[in-house]
C-alpha cells in the first residue's frame, strides 16, 4: 500500500494535468456541439455529415465516428478518441520514468533497499498508474456529462462508464507495454526504444484503415481492440472480449515487465548489445565544437536530432501516400463534393495535404519544443545549471543560446521533412508549390520559438512546473484555435494562439501579420525569460 | 611564479539570505585575505552552502553584499566567475556524456582551458575520461568535479566540501594539489564539516552555526579547540595507570573500567602518552567528536550567539 501510495505521490501531477486536460477538453467538446449542431434532426443530419466528411481526412489518426449527429458520437470522435492518444503518451512518460528515471535518481534502489520485491514494486507502480487513469478518466466523463446538463439533454450513463473503462483499458495496456520495453532497453534509449513500439503499434492500426496491406497484422495492436468500441453515442458498438484482450495485454505486459526486472542488474538493461571496448584516456576531446555556442547544444543533442529528423521525414512519406488515397475516396462521394468544392477550387491535393501533415507537423513541432524545456527544467534541477554559471557566461546569454540551439535543430527538423515532403509529393504525382512547402516548413521553426518561449519563462520562473504548465498552455491554445470560431471569442483571444497564427501556408502562402505576431510573442516570451533567469536564485 | 592580487580576495557585508522561520544565513561579515585557504566550517544545514552560492552569485542576498576580488558577486558575476574555480557541492548529472566531452563543453564556455593541463590533472587523480558520466563511480564524479573547478588555474578557489566521496588517498591528493595552487599565488575558501580536514590545510578557520558566523579563529586556536574521545585497552598484566591519566594536562571525564581507560584530550596528545608511560596498551582508538560536540564543548551553550573574530 505505502509503495502504491508513493507512486500516486511521485506522479501526482501529472494526474491533476491529465484530469484537467480530460475534464476541460470533453466539457468544452460537449458544449461545443450544442453551439454548432443545430437543434433539429434536418441540421444534426447535416451537420452529422460534415463532421463524416471531416473525419475521412484523419482516418489515419482516428477511427470514423459513429453517430457524429449526436453529442455521444460527436464527443467520442472529438474529445474521447484523442484522449486515448494523449493517455498513451502518458503511460509512455511514466513508464518510462518509473522504470529508468527513478533508477538513475535512486528512488529504485531506495524502494529496494527499503523491502519491497522487484515484482512487488512493478505491481505498485503499475496499479497506482492505473488509480491515476481511473481518476483522469472519471475526469472526462465528468466533464461530458456536465456538458451534456448544461445542453438540457441526457444520455445513457453505461455507454459513458463504458467509454471511460476503454481510456483506462488502453492507457493502462500502453503503459505496460512500455514498461516491459523499459526493461530491455538501456536507461538513455529506454523512452525512444518505449516510443516507437507504441508508434509502431498505433500506426499498424490506423493506417490499416488506409492500407489492406496492413489489416493482417493490426490484431496486435492494443488499439485496434479500443477502435473496435464506441459506446458513448446510441447505439454506439461495445465490444467486452476487446476490453478483456486490453486487459490480457495489460495484465500479460506487466508480469513480463516484472519477470525481465527480477533478472536484470539494477542500472542495466536486459538486453546487453556487445560494446566495443575504450581504452582508458585522460585525454580532453580536441573536436571544434565544444567550443562554439549552439554548436555545442546541437552536438550533445545529435542523436534526438536525427531520430526527430528522420521520424518526420518517414512521417511525412506516410501523409503523402495518405493524402492520395483520402483524396480518391473524398471524391468518390457525390453527396461531399459540394463540400470539397473549395478545396477543389485550390487545387484539393495541396489543400488535404496542407490541412493533414501540417496539422501534425505543428503538434510535433509543439512536442519538440516541450521536450527542449524539459531538458532545461532538468538542467535547474539537476544541478547542471549552477555549474554553467559557475562559467564567466551571463545569465542572459544561457538563455539566449538555449533558445538558439531550438531554432538550430528545428530548422534541420524541417528542412528534412519540408525536403521529404516535397519529393514524396513529387514521386507520387503531387506538384506542390517548392516556394510555399518551404515558407509552410519554415514557418514551423516561429511556431515552436512561441512555445519554447514561453517555456523559457515557466523555466526561469519554476523549473519542476514548467513542463506541466506548458503542456497546459499547449492544449490551451490548441483548443482556442479549435474551439475559437465555435465559441465565437474575440479575435484577440484567437491570436494568441501559435496554432491560429500558423495559418495555411501550403495553400494560400504565409500570412504577415500572423508570422509578425509569432515572432512578437516569441520576443515577448524571450524577454521576459531574460528577466526572470536574471532575478532569480540558481539552485536554491 | 606567484601572480598579483589585491590583498583581499573575499568581503562580505552584512550578507543575509532569509528564508524565512529563522532558516538561511545572518548578518556574515567576513574577510579572506589573497593566497589564504580559509576554511569554512560547520554542521550540515548551518549554511555553509549558501554563503558559498552568494559568493558564487548562484542566489541573491536578501541584503548585505559580497565582494570578490573587489567586485560585486552580483553585479559583476561574470567577471568575477573568469577569477574563480568552483566546486558545487552536489555534482551535476551529465547523463552519456562523456568526461572529456564535460570538460571540453564547459572549458569551451570558459575559454583558454590548457588541455595539457587538464590532462595532468586527470592522470593525478587517475581519473579516466573517456567513461561516460553515467558510468562513473561517486567518488569518480568528485575527482571530475575537482578537475573542472582547477582546471584554469583560476586565482581563487571556492570549495563546497570537496573531498566528500575521495578515498583517503585521493583526499591526500586532493590535500597536496591545494597546497600547490595556495603556493602558486591562489587563494582557496573550502567548506566543510570535517573539523580534522579543516585543520589539516587551512590557515585560518571560520566556524558556522545555525546561519550565523560564532568565530574565526587561527589554527593554532582550533588545535586548542580540538578535543578527542580516546579509549585506551591495557595489557592484562599491566597495571593500568588511572591516576597519571587523570592529572594529564588536558585530559578530562576519565573514566576506568578493569583494563580498559576512556577519556577525552584537548589539544595535545603528549601528556597523555607520558602519562601511560611504559605500560603496555593492547588497543588505542582517538575519535573526533562532532561538531555538535565541539561546539557545546566550546561555548558551553547550545544556541551560541555570533561572536566577531
Amino acid at each position: 500500500m505505502i509503495a502504491i501510495a508513493f507512486g500516486l505521490r511521485l506522479g501526482r501531477w501529472g494526474i491533476v494535468g491529465f484530469s484537467l486536460a480530460a475534464f476541460v477538453s470533453t466539457l468544452v467538446q460537449t458544449v461545443g456541439f450544442y453551439q454548432i449542431a443545430g437543434q433539429g434532426p434536418g441540421e444534426r443530419i447535416a451537420f452529422g455529415n460534415s463532421i463524416l466528411a471531416l473525419a475521412s481526412q484523419f482516418s489515419a489518426l482516428f477511427p470514423p465516428p459513429f453517430r457524429p449527429d449526436t453529442v455521444g458520437g460527436y464527443v467520442e470522435f472529438r474529445g474521447f478518441h484523442p484522449l486515448a492518444i494523449l493517455f498513451a503518451i502518458w503511460a509512455l512518460a511514466s513508464a518510462t520514468g518509473a522504470a529508468r528515471g527513478d533508477e538513475e535518481r535512486g528512488l529504485v534502489e531506495a524502494s529496494l533497499a527499503a523491502g519491497i520485491s522487484r515484482i512487488g514494486l512493478i505491481g505498485a507502480r503499475t496499479t497506482a498508474f492505473a488509480i491515476a487513469l481511473v481518476v483522469a478518466s472519471a475526469a472526462a466523463a465528468a466533464g461530458f456529462l456536465v456538458g451534456v446538463a448544461a445542453g438540457h439533454e441526457t444520455v445513457a450513463l453505461p455507454g459513458v462508464i463504458e467509454a471511460s473503462g476503454l481510456l483506462v483499458a488502453i492507457g493502462l495496456s500502453c503503459y505496460t507495454l512500455a514498461l516491459l520495453v523499459a526493461q530491455l532497453a538501456a536507461a538513455r534509449a529506454a523512452t525512444a526504444a518505449a516510443g516507437v513500439l507504441l508508434l509502431a503499434l498505433f500506426l499498424v492500426n490506423s493506417l490499416s484503415r488506409v492500407f489492406d496491406s496492413l489489416s493482417i497484422w493490426r490484431w496486435l495492436s492494443p488499439f485496434r481492440y479500443y477502435d473496435l468500441n464506441q459506446p458513448l453515442p446510441p447505439g454506439g458498438p461495445f465490444e467486452p472480449r476487446a476490453l478483456v484482450v486490453l486487459a490480457g495485454v495489460s495484465i500479460f505486459g506487466a508480469a513480463i515487465a516484472a519477470a525481465a526486472f527480477d533478472f536484470r542488474d539494477l542500472g542495466a538493461p536486459l538486453v546487453r548489445l556487445p560494446m566495443p571496448v575504450r581504452p582508458e584516456s585522460q585525454s580532453v576531446t580536441s573536436a571544434a565544437w565544444w567550443r562554439f555556442p549552439v554548436w555545442r547544444g546541437m552536438y550533445e543533442r545529435r542523436l534526438g536530432i536525427a531520430v526527430w529528423a528522420i521520424g518526420m521525414a518517414v512521417l511525412a512519406i506516410v501523409f503523402v501516400s495518405l493524402t492520395r488515397t483520402i483524396v480518391q475516396v473524398l471524391l468518390s462521394i457525390p453527396s461531399l463534393l459540394p463540400y470539397l468544392s473549395i478545396f477543389v477550387r485550390q487545387q484539393v491535393y495541396p489543400g488535404v495535404l496542407g490541412f493533414t501533415w501540417f496539422n501534425v507537423a505543428q503538434l510535433l513541432f509543439a512536442a519538440l519544443a516541450i521536450t527542449y524545456v524539459a531538458r532545461w527544467s532538468a538542467e535547474d534541477t539537476d544541478g547542471r545549471l549552477e555549474l554553467t554559471l559557475s562559467q564567466p557566461v551571463s545569465r542572459a546569454a544561457v538563455v539566449v543560446e538555449r533558445m538558439a540551439t531550438l531554432i538550430a535543430s528545428a530548422l534541420v527538423i524541417t528542412a528534412a521533412s519540408g525536403a521529404t515532403l516535397y519529393y514524396a509529393s513529387h514521386m507520387q504525382g503531387i506538384d506542390l508549390n517548392p516556394g510555399r512547402v518551404v515558407a509552410a516548413s519554415l514557418m514551423l521553426v516561429p511556431f515552436a520559438v512561441v512555445f519554447a518561449s514561453a517555456g523559457s519563462l515557466l523555466a526561469a520562473w519554476n523549473p519542476r512546473a514548467a513542463v506541466g504548465v506548458l503542456g497546459a498552455f499547449a492544449f490551451a491554445s490548441y483548443l482556442d484555435t479549435e474551439l475559437g470560431s465555435i465559441y465565437k471569442l474575440p479575435l484577440w483571444v484567437q491570436d494568441l494562439s501559435a496554432f491560429k497564427l500558423f495559418g495555411t501556408p501550403l495553400l494560400t502562402g504565409v500570412d504577415g501579420r500572423n508570422l509578425a505576431l509569432l515572432v512578437l510573442l516569441s520576443l515577448a516570451g524571450l524577454a521576459g525569460s531574460i528577466l526572470a533567469m536574471q532575478r532569480r536564485d540558481v539552485g536554491a | 611564479m606567484l601572480r598579483e592580487m589585491p590583498t583581499t580576495a573575499i568581503r562580505t557585508s552584512r550578507l543575509t539570505k532569509d528564508y524565512g522561520a529563522g532558516r538561511g544565513l545572518f548578518d556574515l561579515d567576513l574577510q579572506v585575505a589573497a593566497q589564504e585557504v580559509f576554511g569554512y566550517l560547520g554542521p550540515n544545514g548551518a549554511g555553509k552552502t549558501t554563503t558559498i552560492r552568494m559568493l558564487m552569485g548562484m542566489i541573491r542576498p536578501t541584503s548585505g553584499s559580497a565582494f570578490i576580488f573587489g567586485l560585486d558577486s552580483v553585479r559583476d558575476a561574470v567577471d568575477v566567475k573568469r577569477k574563480v574555480g568552483y566546486l558545487p557541492g552536489d555534482v551535476p548529472q551529465f547523463g552519456s556524456l562523456r568526461g572529456s566531452e564535460i570538460i571540453a563543453y564547459l572549458g569551451g564556455m570558459r575559454g583558454g582551458v590548457d588541455r595539457e593541463s587538464v590532462r595532468k590533472l586527470a592522470e593525478r587523480f587517475d581519473l579516466d575520461l573517456s567513461r561516460r558520466f553515467r558510468e562513473y563511480s561517486s567518488g569518480n564524479k568528485q575527482k571530475l568535479a575537482i578537475v573542472l573547478a582547477f582546471m584554469h588555474r583560476p586565482d581563487l578557489l571556492i570549495l563546497d566540501e570537496p573531498t566528500s566521496s575521495l578515498d583517503p588517498l585521493n583526499q591526500q591528493e586532493f590535500y597536496a594539489l591545494l597546497r600547490e595552487a595556495r603556493d602558486d599565488g591562489a587563494t582557496v575558501f573550502l567548506s566543510s564539516h570535517v573539523l580534522s580536514e579543516v585543520e589539516h590545510v587551512c590557515d585560518r578557520v571560520g566556524i558556522i552555526r545555525d546561519g550565523r558566523l560564532v568565530r574565526v579563529a587561527q589554527l593554532d586556536e582550533l588545535r586548542r579547540i580540538r578535543v578527542h574521545h580516546v579509549e585506551i585497552e591495557f595489557a592484562q598484566d599491566s597495571a593500568v595507570p588511572g591516576s597519571e591519566i587523570r592529572d594529564a594536562e588536558g585530559v578530562e571525564d576519565v573514566t576506568v573500567t578493569g583494563q580498559r581507560v576512556t577519556c577525552r584530550v584537548r589539544g595535545s596528545f603528549q601528556p597523555l602518552l607520558s602519562a601511560i608511560g611504559d605500560t603496555t596498551v593492547v588497543d588505542l582508538v582517538s575519535t573526533e567528536p562532532t561538531l555538535e560536540e565541539l561546539f557545546l564543548s566550546y561555548f558551553s551553550e547550545r544556541k551560541p550567539k555570533a561572536l566577531t573574530s
